[in-house]
């Protein structure tokens, strides 16, 4: 009993804390950040904090966003919806954060989109790429300024047909929706364009052992092999493909953006080499606004940015673009000024489609050579973007 | 004919071959929980988290340059104090209370939560790859297998061998064994039962931490590995009996053997809960298992 | 030897403490609520409401294990399972059938019932650490098929629960409305914990804790084992189910993290560190620990150590918990006033 007491004390102290604070600073434009700085997805949090904290730095040296500094406030999702919702209500109500950013994973970016429809403001993600945030679970309040899994399967089906036509594809997935729906996705991109599938296989995710897998693959003679697994279950594949020798012999790698990244490149090592996937982003982009953001992001992270770095860096010129053009922070005028708003970024000018609050933008196809991602081929912006299923607004 | 022949090399025979290959792995792991229940009478939740925990000083040593062939001695011979210790400090300060059961378990649970966090903590969330010792793979048959594997399968069989022995053959397994049966009998006959009990203790978690290190470089080691081959594990202890070796042995090899064949008809991830399914068939008809406890083999 | 009648009347007399003081603190609970409430919705809060909500709901499913692990002595790993079950069905029937509060309640009982009775089933045979693991298995099992399933929403969950208006026959409640939320959600976990607190005075109620003592006499006093485990299941799996139907409601949607490991794991240690056996004590533990994550969650990532760790402390040290702690003390003071009162 005495202990509740000391809560309710100790929460209306935080509650005091923070408006204290508030008072201290001007009038700061409030950008919540709620991302999962622990757990799995951390290093991709990371990347996020690294790109967003980069973009605030140069925003608010030339002057901030009409006059008024940006701050970033952090909050842990942990990748899970219940948290990430708790957290991003904090940001929204406690801290009062004009716009939100952060999520990682599609379950919490649709989860906190809906916080956010109930405080009646507007949030981005720069990571989740399941077709469902900008598609039929599209919502008024939620923009995506990072290429979606549809976009990265146009790009890499694109090179596939150029590189190996009528491949012989085997599928192997996790099962789980995005796990399953990233292989169909690109599955009926390379089937259009010529490719036979020769087997399908899913996994649980987290399956510790994918050799009983192999003698599958071994049997249908693939010359290409498609996985969406994430995470740990990359290190594994990759490293257990590699002790079965299947990785000689020529067969092709190929896989979704989010299989071998920043996270697990380190511990795949050379096992990945070869590795090609389809992404909106890479930090051999040969524009000189690119070759300045990567020089100043390695200078001050000492690490290269990937996608996730580089679309959180977009993310906050992307607000400040609306800002600037509707002149306030006022949720419903700014969807009115996002509407097929055009900002630069790293990767060139990017449009955010109205209808489904989509970012059009070129997409390459990327090979992982001595460590790094090296541009293999491109595909315009508009080619990518694939129809717009969004019919909610 | 053809076909079948084709089936046997491709399919069959590795799917058979891997099954005893992850079978060796759980039954490693099942080995120290079934002798920590069957003497302890103790629920060890956090025997995922003392794996880990020998993958990470694996992987720590590995840093500071000692040999793959050395961790394989030296993490277990460090996992020993660590578990004597938890036995003395924490276990067997609920252990003669009435609800012991329970409360080890909780308390085990607790311990596991802690661990993995800290692991998290030292080590980051990221995944660490171990380097495969033994490089390259041999061609039997047309099927191809990596030589690590037929490694640990070989090695596993020497270790559930060698425990075997030192169980019921050597006079510190006689006094573990009496200890297990009667314990106040055990006392009075001049066994020092409590540190018997820390010791056997310690004994489960080396072989968790040996399990680890032999493993890491087929598994990968990550901060929530613990939980790839805990509930596998509590399953094959299950089925085969709390307590008994043999039991763990056949079960592990049995239930991997089904999960390895179904996994070609069924979608794999339905495996793991039809493994499930027949540990609970077990317990409901026949709850100590295929052979009982540690008394009897 | 003992005078008969005195031992059954001391024991009356120690029982009788024993729910008053429980009974005192269920009170001290609801008043410190109305407390919370009066400060928080003088300073305009939403954030806190909805936080203390989740405290409440979160609580309710805590109160369910103890109503196995406390009183029967049946500890449930997989007590996410029904809460998660309650969540999935209340979100599906408010979204897809008809926003109504009592119709999500009616069917997620019906549903709760029938599967607690089919895991009571399979399960109740197995005792203490199997039993555990069976209902840990059934957890990951159905955790996994809800994962799997697109028509659930598969791994994303369900989105786009509406906010609703429960209609209460005096007065509606808006479930937008943090305040008007937060205490109906205080006056329903409540009510499952008055609803508990009388089932467990009543003869089953009573054999319920025989169980716990000493499982095997049972049978020899004349009382139906098997069948009274069941009925403390389905007990557990509705209030659990319950519980996880107000989840919907409060945040608008449903995801399978709440069937997870995690959450059963969690609940169970609310249960030790709120004071097993007391049924208050996890809806006080619930609230420390909801508002301990918060608190540790904004200076550190790690606060599963902090929690952890406090939890094995409490397992050795404290295994009362805290309701636990502060009965004796409290039972003592109110039969010394009673001896006071009498004399």
């Amino acid at each position: 009993m005495h202990r509740k007491s000391a809560v309710t004390l100790l929460v209306a102290a935080c509650a005091l804390g923070v408006s204290a604070s508030l008072l201290a600073q001007g009038n700061p434009i409030k950008i919540g950040v709620d991302t999962p700085l622990s757990g799995t997805y951390a290093p991709i949090a990371q990347q996020v904090k690294w790109g967003l904290e980069l973009a605030a730095k140069e925003i608010n040296a030339a002057g901030g966003v009409m006059g008024r500094q940006l701050q970033l406030i952090y909050e842990d999702g942990e990748a899970n919806p219940a948290v990430a919702t708790q957290k991003a209500e904090k940001l929204f109500q406690v801290d009062k954060v004009d716009f939100l950013t952060g999520t990682v994973n599609s379950g919490a970016t649709l989860a906190v989109g809906q916080v956010a429809e109930r405080n009646h403001r507007l949030m981005a993600t720069t990571v989740s790429f399941a077709d469902s945030i900008t598609g039929d679970k599209c919502s008024p309040n939620v923009y995506r300024v990072n290429a979606k899994a549809g976009q990265q399967s146009a790009a890499l089906a694109a090179w596939l047909v150029q590189a190996k036509p009528k491949a012989r594809v085997f599928f192997l997935g996790p099962d789980y929706e995005m796990g399953r729906s990233t292989v169909a996705a690109f599955k009926s991109a390379a089937e259009e364009k010529g490719a036979v599938t020769v087997g399908e296989v899913f996994a649980p995710l987290g399956n510790k052992d994918y050799s009983p897998f192999f003698g599958q693959i071994r049997a249908a003679r693939p010359d290409v092999l498609y996985t969406s697994v994430a995470g740990n279950d990359t290190v594994r594949l990759f490293s257990q493909l590699d002790e079965y020798g299947l990785l000689k012999g020529g067969m092709q790698v190929v896989g979704a953006s989010g299989t071998v990244t920043s996270q697990n490149m380190g511990a795949i090592k050379k096992a990945a080499e070869g590795f090609v996937t389809g992404v909106g982003y890479s930090p051999e982009i040969d524009t000189p606004e690119n070759k300045q953001f990567v020089k100043a992001f390695e200078a001050a992270n000492k690490a290269l940015p990937d996608l996730y770095g580089a679309d959180s860096y977009g993310v906050l010129y992307f607000y400040k673009a609306a800002v600037e053009k509707a002149h306030t922070t006022d949720a419903d005028k700014l969807r009115a000024a996002m509407a097929d708003l055009e900002w630069k970024t790293p990767q060139g000018t990017k449009k955010m489609r109205a209808g489904d609050h989509q970012a059009i933008q070129d997409m390459y196809a990327v090979k992982l050579s001595g460590g790094e991602f090296r541009i293999i081929s491109k595909v315009p912006g508009a080619a990518a973007i694939g129809a717009d299923e969004c019919k909610r607004f | 004919m053809h076909g079948l022949i084709d089936a046997l090399q491709f399919i069959f025979a590795p799917q058979i071959v891997n099954g005893l290959s992850i079978g060796v792995a759980v039954i490693l792991m099942a080995l120290g929980l079934t002798i920590i229940f069957g003497l302890l009478d103790v629920i060890n939740m956090a025997h995922g988290e003392f794996y880990a925990l020998g993958a990470y000083l694996a992987v720590s040593l590995l840093a500071a340059g000692v040999s793959f062939w050395l961790c394989l001695i030296i993490v277990p011979v460090l996992m020993l104090p660590v578990g004597y210790v938890v036995e003395r400090l924490l276990i067997q300060r609920v252990f003669d209370r009435r609800d012991r059961h329970v409360l080890t378990l909780l308390l085990t649970f607790g311990l596991g939560v802690v661990l993995e966090d800290a692991f998290r903590l030292i080590f980051g969330p990221n995944t660490v790859r171990m380097e495969t010792p033994i490089g390259g793979a041999a061609d039997v048959f047309g099927m191809y297998f990596p030589n690590y594997r037929l490694f640990v399968m070989a090695i596993g069989a020497v270790i559930i061998a060698v425990t075997w022995v030192v169980i019921f053959r050597t006079r510190i397994g006689a006094m573990v064994r009496a200890a297990a049966h009667d314990r106040q009998m055990a006392s009075s006959l001049g066994v020092p039962v409590a540190r018997v009990y820390s010791a056997t203790f310690a004994f489960g978690i080396g072989l968790a931490g040996l399990a680890g290190v032999l493993l890491a470089p087929i598994y990968s080691v990550f901060p929530t590995m613990g939980k790839d081959f805990i509930l596998l594990a509590f399953t094959v202890v299950i089925v085969g009996g709390m307590g008994s070796i043999k039991g763990a042995v056949i079960a592990g090899i049995v239930l991997m053997q089904v999960q390895a064949l179904a996994s070609l008809y069924i979608s794999p991830v339905w495996t793991e809960p039809l493994l499930f399914g027949v540990m609970v068939l077990v317990l409901m008809w026949r709850p100590q298992g295929l052979f009982g406890k540690l008394g009897n083999g | 030897m003992a005078d008969a009648g005195a031992v059954i009347a001391a024991v009356r007399h120690s029982e009788h403490a024993r729910h008053h003081s429980l009974t005192g603190f269920a009170l001290a609970f609801i008043v410190l609520g109305l407390l919370f409430a009066a400060v928080a919705a003088w300073r305009g809060d939403v954030f806190f409401f909805r936080l203390a909500t989740e405290a409440l709901i979160f609580g309710g499913l805590a109160l369910s294990v103890d109503v196995l692990l406390g009183y029967t002595g049946m500890l449930s790993l997989g007590q996410a399972l029904f809460f998660g079950l309650g969540a999935y069905v209340s979100a599906l029937v408010l979204k897809n059938v008809l926003p109504s509060f009592w119709l999500a309640m009616a069917v997620t009982l019906a549903v709760a019932t029938l599967a607690g009775f089919v895991a009571a089933v399979i399960s109740t045979r197995a005792r203490g650490v199997y039993f555990a693991l069976i209902t840990f298995g059934l957890a990951q099992v159905v955790a996994k098929v809800v994962f799997n399933t697109p028509s659930l929403g598969a791994s994303d969950g369900i989105i786009g629960i509406p906010v609703i208006t429960i209609d209460l026959v005096a007065f509606d409640v808006d479930t937008a409305s943090a305040a008007a939320f937060f205490l109906f959600c205080l006056a329903f976990v409540m009510a499952l914990y008055f609803l508990c607190a009388y089932l467990a005075r009543t003869p089953a109620g009573r054999v319920l804790a025989a169980i716990r003592s000493n499982e095997d006499r049972v049978p020899f006093l004349g009382y139906p084992v098997g069948l009274v485990k069941v009925l403390a299941f389905v007990l557990a799996a509705d209030v659990a189910a319950l519980s996880g139907a107000l989840y919907p409601m409060l945040r608008g949607f449903v995801s399978p993290e709440l069937l997870y490991f995690e959450v059963s794991g969690n609940a169970v240690i609310t249960v030790i560190i709120g004071g097993m056996g007391t049924l208050i004590g996890p809806l006080y533990g619930s609230v420390l620990i909801v508002g301990l994550k918060s608190v540790i969650g904004s200076y550190t990532t790690h606060h599963l150590i902090v929690i952890g760790t406090l939890f094995v402390f409490a397992v050795i040290f404290f295994p009362q918990g805290l309701v636990g702690y502060f009965k004796p003390p409290l039972e003592r003071r109110l039969a010394a006033r009673r001896a006071a009162v009498r004399a």
